[in-house]
């Protein structure tokens, strides 16, 4: 990230949205709207200052409500840009107009309280959409007791806890602080689940026998269950890795858990969380009484997908995820030409493969700005000069306001970098002067024929 | 002998051909009544076509989008 934002042919634009698209491949029109942060860019240099001095405090929203930050902050220690920004919603100068502690502590004055949202505009040839995915959270699913019972993680959670950098430091620890002895891992919860997503997200094998393996490290006598419903180690060196868990004294259980409990049953599980479930190897039901349960919840759409979507006039699949033209023989481009998508936000995947398509979708712009001409769909639709009476019947039509009129002439234009060749301003004019190339209406009542006669 | 009806489906080419050809590839089975002529949009769709169909002995058509 760092390297992005020093290299001169790219502009990093952080806290910031989009807001209308328009245009086409060669020529989008981007309208960016940049939210105030409350400190001016140029003037920060990134002490951290204005942190240590703030008096106030929220949940962060990087620590998924496990540690604090101030009202001016940056997310995590390691955040590009190193400029910190001011949440008007925990700041209270902005909620009872008082404080200011931040601006008088700035040595270079870049405190700025009077900042409002900027609209820019920038034209771009192409588009890559890399939004990522939501963490699924497991509270709709009652029975793992996720927001009931204090010790109930989820793998995000375990995550920030286990970073040296994170709310913990890096020590793995219940509510109260103290150590935990044994720690169960839940796979797929909310996913390969036709309650929830039917999908398999397919980084949560990998991620439990990371989070195993870091639980061995620093806790070297804690108790680890796996309860898992089939381990999906696929990529390269990962079988390995599970191999290696098992020597280190892993206790994987086949079987999906059941229910997370409090009820104790017997002495040696009072106070412990109980984890019933069915264990499909040795076909009994268990009992597992531990510490700390963690749940390798799903990756799921973006919350705001539909919108995006609807943005970029991209299609998405029947789990919500962005549309690629083809599964396996286009997977980066979409429908419309120019915009390409990577990552999580075409499907769940992992760091190599997020990092592979992402490549590959900034190798199909590089072409595209290199070739300097783009390769326009062969099946465009076409104006006869002779026919056309300028009706503008099809200016109204066209869902790619791909038809201009020529005011000189009185007539009908297409711009083919923007026709799709759908054909409606073909089958719509009343003069016949517009033919669809490749679906000409001979071509096609030919084709009637041929499949009746 | 029962009736097997003639039917000519116009096919969207983004959704209901693409919804047509993944029938085809997911080996699900359709029934061959309907014969498929692909336009690019289901908008390209002339009533000329409809009627053509008819004239050619059509029982049906499907117009799909």
């Amino acid at each position: 990230m760092a390297s992005v934002r020093s290299h001169e042919s790219i502009e990093l634009m952080t806290y910031s949205e989009v807001v209308e698209v328009s245009g086409y491949v060669g020529n989008f029109k981007v309208k960016i709207r940049k939210k105030p942060r409350y400190v001016d860019e140029d003037k920060c240099t990134g002490c951290g200052v204005c942190q240590e001095k703030c008096p106030f405090k929220a949940d962060n929203e990087f620590d998924v409500g496990l540690g604090s930050r101030k009202a001016i902050f940056t997310p995590f220690p390691q955040a590009v840009p190193n400029i910190p920004v001011i949440d008007p919603d925990s700041c209270a100068y902005f909620l009872r107009n008082k404080c200011r502690a931040c601006e008088k502590f700035c040595e270079a004055g870049a405190i700025d309280f009077e900042q409002t949202e900027k609209l820019v505009e920038v034209d771009v040839g192409s588009i890559i959409i890399t939004t990522g995915f939501d963490s699924f959270d497991p509270s709709p699913i009652v029975q793992y007791g996720y927001g009931i019972y204090d010790n109930v993680y989820t793998g995000l959670q375990f995550e920030r806890m286990s970073n040296a950098s994170g709310p913990t430091g890096g020590k793995l620890q219940l509510r109260d602080g103290s150590q935990p002895k044994s720690v169960a891992i839940l796979h797929c919860v909310g996913s390969r689940d036709t309650n929830y997503h039917e999908y398999c997200s397919r980084v949560c094998c990998m991620y439990s026998l990371k989070f195993s393996h870091i639980i061995r490290e620093k806790i070297p006598d804690a108790e680890i269950y796996q309860f898992y419903i089939d381990l999906r180690c696929f990529g390269k060196g990962y079988e390995e890795f599970y191999n290696r868990l098992q020597e280190e004294g892993v206790n994987f259980i086949r079987g999906r858990a059941g229910e997370v409990t409090n009820v104790a049953e017997t002495p040696e599980e009072k106070g412990k969380l109980i984890v019933l479930c069915e264990d499909t190897l040795i076909g009994r039901q268990r009992r597992i009484p531990v510490d700390m349960v963690v749940l390798s919840n799903a990756l799921e759409p973006r919350a705001d997908a539909g919108e995006t979507a609807k943005l970029f006039s991209l299609s998405r699949t029947a789990d919500g995820f962005f549309m690629e033209r083809h599964p396996k023989l286009d997977p980066v481009a979409t429908m419309t030409d120019g915009i390409f998508i990577a990552g999580c936000c075409q499907g769940p995947k992992d760091i190599p493969d997020t990092v592979a398509q992402a490549s590959a979708a900034a190798a199909r712009v590089l072409s595209m700005i290199s070739k300097g001409e783009v390769e326009i769909e062969a099946a465009t639709s076409i104006v006869d000069e002779e026919l056309c009476s300028g009706c503008k019947t099809c200016l109204e039509l066209c869902p790619y306001n791909a038809i201009s009129f020529d005011e000189e002439k009185k007539l009908a234009s297409i711009n083919e970098a923007l026709c799709k060749g759908c054909g409606t301003c073909a089958a719509a004019c009343p003069s016949g002067a517009i033919v669809s190339k490749h679906f000409t209406t001979e071509q096609i009542l030919s084709q009637v024929e041929g499949v009746l006669i | 002998m029962s009736f097997e009806p003639k039917i000519v489906g116009f096919l969207c080419n983004w959704c209901s051909y693409a919804a047509a050809d993944l029938a085809g590839t997911s080996r699900k089975k359709y029934a061959p009544n309907v014969r498929v002529i692909r336009v690019m949009c289901s908008g390209r769709v002339d009533p000329t076509f409809v009627l053509k169909a008819f004239q050619c002995g059509a029982d049906g058509v499907l117009v799909c989008g």
